[in-house]
């Protein structure tokens, strides 16, 4: 590629525009970045679409030659009804919860950082900062910690609290309160995000709007729903569909977490659950089916998302 | 535009990938050999191979092969399949590997394993070494993964913690001391809700059994028939009754209750005791300090006791270790695992109180102290897990930790006990 260049040095600007020749330098300079995309996600993709379509277990893995088998992964599946839909239809109303609490704690965030005088703006920004910087693995590791079983400082503390005996209380082995602490983990790593974007768009918000709104006498929160939801609207969208996606995907704090201690079964989300299959059982092909699936359904999740982006750079 | 940009887009991707598909199955064809120096990297799991079997073992090898290095790569135990699986069939294999005995068979039914000829098994010891580790890495009628070593579970305790108690002689009457004895502070029985491998023998000694093949070849899992449920009965028991060990925790680090004296009876692998043992202050900084002078200084070991007495039939724990197929250097591979089955290498293991890989090699075995002694009548009555290459799945899965935590917890065990055979059966039917 290189070597092209250096043969061939590009004409001066002018002569391009005479000559009109089709645009070859544009179609140059991209290519490096589709031979990045084409290796790092194009072959995987297209190798996740043929193995759903073959029996493909440790021994294909091997060497083995793998047989085709049609739709029989997809047919397994998409019948699996305490398997598939179990965890798909659990991934989603967790993911609803993430998203709500997490947009509405963001904003609270956002609508705060607003009111507050410099100084604790810069306190509230960094803190945001530290829990954004946070690796999940680290912090839900620490997370867990805290909710140990033994040692962890949240028995100890209802224990000195209450003055039941807290100790020995799995949090994790029941499946509601496993979720419970998976929320506090992600919408504590979630939230600093969300309230920076809304906060960078709050204060975008033209001074005089909101000041006119005051003199004719709109509550604050008629303010907030009337003006400043309004003029945000469109980065909630953009937010709620990012996380959205995002917690489908959850994958680092479950796995984690039913590491420490969870029941497996009832509180896989999908890719926890495709991980299993696949990597730990070795059930390549049905994974890569369910990985198929599970795309489908994200790219419809995206596509309003992806819809509104070009509509907006056609304006 | 746009049009014309997509399918550029969808050219390149296909071309890529044809190139890329190409690549890889011209990777697949065998390399040539290589000879002369080279590196090997051996996987051993957890810490029950003592630092100096590991020492002997790289110093030996550098010995015999000049100019090659060994490097000894530590693995957990956690999640041990789920990592195999991907690094073994990768390009960047490790060469040998320990696997647990009931793991083998996921590994050696795929081909992940190189084979060991018949000629090879007899030089490395032939009909010497323990049976059942042998059967365990075989496949089809060949050898795959010969036995590391084996290691029973012993009950340990403390006559400073026991106190005037009685040492239990029969299955029921250890589960009735551990109740006794338990108070806020201290275990009769330390158990943790995921040992699963402490919950075996009680299911066996109840005349239960996991998991039965039928003569057509179906699987048939037994913790809910009677047997099975008297055993979880009993387990149930001590675990909430006799037992303060946190009802999700995993079997780690159980020298640290032991050493704080809040705990009578430990049902742990007998390599424990060096742990108990080490120094209160590790001289190495990484070290793991023990009570070597407190409750470490007048430990003894008791065989798990039998419904009827005697040692119960209990878990027949342990390693084999293989060859990976995927080895860039099978020639160097196979000259550490001459190493590693050698009669010197596992007598150091022998030293330490494991169960060597050889039968010859049993009378290395300290048998003199109350530990040794118990560790060799264990090993006699140990079975061991279906010998099914599904089983792997079921461990990978979580099944068995995860129903006995609910035990733990206090929940009903005839439905844990259904639901789990249940699992079970789906798993080794499939």
């Amino acid at each position: 590629m290189s070597s092209t260049l250096l043969d061939a040095p590009a004409p001066p600007r002018q002569e391009i525009r005479r000559k009109r020749r089709p645009p070859y330098l544009p179609w140059l300079l991209l290519s490096a970045t589709m031979v990045l995309l084409g290796v790092l996600t194009g072959f995987p993709l297209v190798r996740l679409v043929v193995m759903s379509f073959q029996e493909y277990e440790r021994a294909q893995l091997m060497g083995l030659p793998a047989e085709w088998v049609g739709f029989d992964n997809y047919a397994a599946i998409l019948t699996d009804v305490d398997g598939f839909w179990t965890v798909l239809a659990r991934s989603f109303v967790l993911m609803v919860v993430l998203v709500v609490v997490t947009i509405v704690l963001g904003m609270l965030v956002a609508l705060l950082m607003m009111r507050v005088g410099k100084a604790m703006r810069l306190l509230v920004s960094v803190g945001l900062l530290l829990a954004w910087a946070m690796p999940s693995l680290a912090a839900t590791t620490v997370w867990g910690w805290l909710f140990d079983t033994q040692y962890g400082v949240v028995n100890n503390l209802l224990t000195k609290i209450t003055g039941d005996r807290w100790f020995g209380y799995s949090w994790l082995l029941d499946p509601l309160s496993f979720f419970v602490i998976v929320t506090c983990i992600v919408v504590w790593g979630a939230v600093p995000f969300v309230a920076f974007t809304l906060y960078a768009g709050l204060t975008q918000i033209p001074e005089e709007v909101i000041e006119a709104a005051q003199l004719d006498g709109a509550s604050a929160f008629q303010r907030f729903r009337l003006i400043q939801l309004p003029y945000v609207r469109s980065i909630v969208t953009v937010l709620v569909v990012l996380s959205m996606i995002w917690d489908l995907k959850l994958f680092t704090q479950v796995f984690v977490l039913q590491d420490i201690g969870g029941d497996r079964e009832l509180t896989s989300t999908i890719g926890v659950y495709i991980y299993q299959t696949g990597m730990a059982q070795g059930h390549y092909g049905v994974a890569s089916a369910i990985g198929v699936i599970f795309v489908i359904v994200m790219l419809a999740i995206a596509y309003p998302y992806v819809r509104r982006t070009l509509r907006e750079e056609e304006l | 535009m746009n049009k014309n940009r997509l399918v550029g887009a969808a050219a390149s991707a296909i071309t890529l990938t044809l190139a890329l598909s190409a690549c890889g199955n011209a990777g697949g064809a065998a390399a040539p050999e290589e000879t002369g120096p080279g590196e090997v990297r051996v996987w051993l799991v957890g810490t029950d191979t003592p630092p100096e079997a590991r020492d002997y073992l790289k110093k030996t090898f550098e010995e015999e092969n000049p100019g090659s290095t060994l490097t000894i790569e530590e693995q957990a135990w956690d999640g041990l399949v789920d990592k195999y699986t991907t690094a073994l069939s990768g390009s960047d294999a490790p060469d040998v590997v320990e696997i647990g005995n009931t793991q083998a068979a996921a590994f050696t039914s795929a081909g992940y394993f190189r084979e060991i000829t018949a000629d090879e098994f007899e030089t490395l010891g032939g009909s010497d070494l323990l049976p059942g580790f042998v059967e365990a890495g075989d496949w089809e009628g060949k050898h795959y993964a010969l036995p590391y070593y084996s290691g029973s579970r012993v009950v340990f305790y403390s006559k400073q913690v026991l106190g005037d108690t009685a040492v239990p002689t029969t299955l029921d009457e250890y589960v009735d001391t551990a109740v006794d004895l338990k108070t806020d502070d201290l275990s009769g029985v330390y158990w943790p809700g995921q040992d699963w491998y402490n919950a075996l023998p009680f299911i066996w000694e109840n005349g239960g059994y996991i998991a039965e093949q039928a003569e057509d070849g179906t699987w048939d899992a037994g913790f809910s028939s009677e047997g099975g449920l008297a055993g979880l009965e009993q387990i149930q028991t001590i675990m909430t009754k006799g037992n303060n060990a946190p009802s999700d925790a995993q079997e780690t680090d159980l020298q640290v209750p032991f050493c704080e004296g809040k705990v009578a009876f430990l049902s742990a692998p007998s390599w424990i005791q060096w742990s108990i043992n080490a120094p209160e202050k590790p001289e190495d900084p990484d070290g793991v300090p023990g009570c070597a002078s407190t409750y470490g200084k007048d430990l003894e070991g008791l065989a798990l006791p039998g419904k009827d007495g005697g040692a119960a039939q209990v878990f027949a724990g342990g390693s084999n270790i293989a060859i990976a197929q995927k080895s860039a250097r099978p020639d160097l591979a196979m000259s550490a695992y001459e190493i590693l089955l050698s009669d010197e290498y596992q007598s150091i293991l022998a030293g330490i109180g494991l169960f060597p890989a050889k039968t010859s090699l049993f009378e290395k075995v300290d048998q003199s102290t109350s530990i040794g002694k118990a560790a060799a009548e264990a090993a006699a009555n140990a079975k061991l897990t279906p010998a099914s290459p599904k089983w792997a799945d079921v461990e990978s899965k979580t099944l068995l930790q995860t129903a006995f935590s609910r035990i733990a917890a206090g929940e009903d065990v005839k439905t844990i006990a259904e639901k789990l055979d249940a699992d079970i059966e789906e798993i080794l039917n499939s």
